[in-house]
């Protein structure tokens, strides 16, 4: 059986705010090291990819690896009746069709329990490749969320530069164009968080902005995220979250000339 | 000769450009006009084909069984109506009245008919006649085609062409085709747009035919003021009145209504389907409305799940769209969705035989441990 416990809801409401637009239905992996998960969005062109670790959790117990099927959507709805401080455990049998969800309020006088219905899901597992990437950008969250919000209003794609100087941001379209520039190092707002750049070539690719922006709906779960590119390869955005693990966005570059 | 317009069962929705139909009534004062640039048919047979500019260098070719094929009941065909399948837009004007050869100043009136409706062309027309001839017409009993009777709007239109010696008028009707192509191009155009364009060509077409036009007078789409105003600059020397209503108001407006809702009628009772449908799609569509139960029940009888519905439909309408996604198929457009949002992922990556359940705990810890790195 699986039981596992978390201090605190709102972690598991976040991560699934973070990707509940970009994936309907999908596998949670248990195992005894955590809980994982890996998702394609319908069209196949985004890669979401969560790990919650078995060290994170105030209780962890997985005897054997079974996978828990279920639609996101159902499962937000659930989440909603649990309250952000609220301790919440999830229960479910290797071979049961439901998971149980209990949430107990701060002081335990509230104890709510609520049993959600199993799906099979057919997944196609990727593999990831180890990859060392070109440039890293590591930069403020609620950054990287505007930029993908301010340069929706232009285009569709956005091009993205890393040189050793910072990261450019840069969309054209039919109405003009508009270009964000981050310096690395400098402070971009008001909690002194820095941008950095570590970079063994200058890159230059180009995504689309919808994707990106669905990704930034991770933002509330971390302070950082971090941009991984190298040319030709799936860009990767991750966001940690404390110490219990991460969500990690795979999004493929546009093919054909860059506008 | 004829064979060449014979359906073939089963090409039903074939595009092809039915080469044999020339008009038969019409000459050179029939101008194929604007639109047709917009989409020009890949790789074409000789321009004589549709509503061409000259008179067709050869005798037009013998109508086939299906030209020649009666049409439900009876019905006033004006000759200025083309027979041939409506594809492209097309203008025409009658030849200058005799009262106006020499210069005689004009009152213009401007309307439309057709402008609501999801299928068919919307015609624009314009009637005009010397100022001083004004009330002569109102005495012929012009009004508001819409309070006409369908018999009553004939009669008058014969009217109009048996006085042709001092009233004038010209029609320019918009293809279906070219509607739906103006509203769904990528720098698109709305309908209101198309009206005012249509209207400023009309009228500048009429100036150009050496009518010294002096006052004008236009329904109404949109604001008036702003209409108006807009008008007021492409034509500065003329007295413009924009009104709503004015299809009851000014007998130049009402002929104009009569001139432009017979030939949407002509044009839609005669209707030709490019697409050799006659065997299996009727002319039922009532109205065209998207309110009237006739036009409903044809909209729904005659949807196709793969081809959707010919080129009688405005495919720009709601109406149309929501049927299209009821009940045809949806289309996928890969090469778009590359292109628009990026390569398929899995391109990338590795497939893993191992499915969900059954995952050993060192293959899914071994593809994180990597990308832990950063």
């Amino acid at each position: 059986m699986l039981e596992a416990r978390l201090a605190k809801a709102s972690i598991l409401k976040k991560l699934l705010d973070a990707i509940k637009e970009l994936v309907t239905d999908a596998n949670f992996d248990c195992t005894d090291s955590g809980i994982s998960l890996q998702a394609m969005d319908n069209s196949h062109v985004a890669l979401v990819s969560l790990l919650l670790r078995a060290s994170g959790f105030d209780h962890f117990r997985c005897d054997r690896n079974h996978a828990l099927g279920i639609s996101l959507a159902s499962l937000g709805k659930v989440l909603k009746c649990a309250g952000n401080d609220d301790t919440l455990t999830i229960k479910s049998e290797e071979d049961g069709d439901i998971l149980q969800l209990v949430f107990e309020s701060p002081n335990v006088d509230r104890v709510s329990e609520y049993d959600l219905k199993l799906m099979d899901i057919d997944s196609e597992h990727l593999g990831i490749p180890d990859t060392a990437y070109d440039a890293v950008v590591k930069m403020p969250s609620g950054e990287f969320q505007r930029i993908c919000r301010d340069l929706s209003v232009l285009s569709e794609s956005v091009a993205i530069d890393v040189d050793k100087e910072g990261v450019k941001f840069s969309a054209v379209g039919e109405i003009g164009s508009g270009a964000i520039k981050i310096k690395q190092g400098a402070a971009v707002d008001d909690d002194g968080a820095v941008t950095t750049v570590e970079m063994s070539q200058p890159v230059s690719l180009t995504f689309s902005l919808k994707y990106l922006n669905n990704f930034a709906k991770a933002t509330p779960l971390s302070d950082t995220v971090s941009l991984n590119m190298s040319a030709d390869v799936p860009l990767l955005v991750e966001y940690k979250c404390s110490e219990i693990g991460y969500i990690r966005y795979y999004l493929a570059p546009k093919i054909g000339d860059d506008n | 000769m004829s064979d060449s317009t014979v359906v073939r069962p089963h090409a039903l929705f074939r595009s092809s450009q039915c080469t044999s139909k020339m008009p038969q009534t019409r000459s050179a004062s029939l101008r194929s006009a604007t639109a047709r640039s917009s989409t020009p048919p890949p790789d074409d047979s000789p321009p004589s084909q549709v509503n061409s500019l000259s008179p067709s260098p050869s005798p037009p070719p013998a109508l086939s069984p299906l030209d020649t094929e009666p049409l439900p009941g009876s019905y006033f065909h004006p000759s200025h109506v083309p027979i041939t399948p409506c594809t492209a837009s097309w203008t025409h004007h009658t030849p200058v009245p005799a009262a106006l050869a020499n210069g005689e100043k004009a009152c213009l009136g401007v309307d439309e008919a057709g402008r609501g409706p999801v299928l068919g062309p919307m015609v624009y027309a314009c009637a005009y006649m010397p100022l001083d001839k004004k009330d002569e017409l109102a005495a012929l009993g012009m009004d508001d085609s819409k309070v006409l009777k369908e018999e009553q709007r004939d009669e008058l239109f014969k009217l109009m062409e048996s006085h042709g010696d001092w009233i004038g008028w010209g029609v320019h009707a918009c293809s279906p085709q070219d509607i739906s192509g103006c509203m769904l191009r990528r720098a698109k155009h709305s309908l209101n747009a198309l009206a005012h364009d249509t209207t400023i060509e009309l009228i500048r077409e009429t100036i150009a035919r050496g009518i010294n036009v002096a006052e004008v007078y236009v329904d109404t789409v949109g604001p008036p003021a702003s209409y108006a105003a807009k008008l007021q600059t492409f034509f500065p020397g003329i007295r413009i009145t924009v009104a709503k209503k004015a299809d009851s108001l000014y007998p130049c407006v009402s002929a104009a209504s009569i001139a432009a809702k017979v030939s949407r009628d002509a044009a839609l009772k005669g209707w030709k389907w490019v697409e050799g449908v006659e065997k299996v799609f009727t002319r039922r569509f009532g109205s065209g409305y998207p309110s009237d139960p006739n036009t409903v029940k044809w909209l729904n009888e005659h949807v196709d799940p793969v081809f959707g519905y010919p080129r009688l439909m405005r495919f720009s309408w709601s109406t149309c769209v929501k049927i299209l996604e009821d009940k045809a198929v949806g289309v996928v457009w890969p090469a778009d969705e590359e292109e628009e949002e990026g390569a398929d992922i899995r391109g990338y990556f590795a497939k893993k035989d191992t499915p969900a359940p059954s995952i050993p705990r060192d293959t899914l810890l071994s593809s994180f441990k990597h990308l832990s790195r950063v």
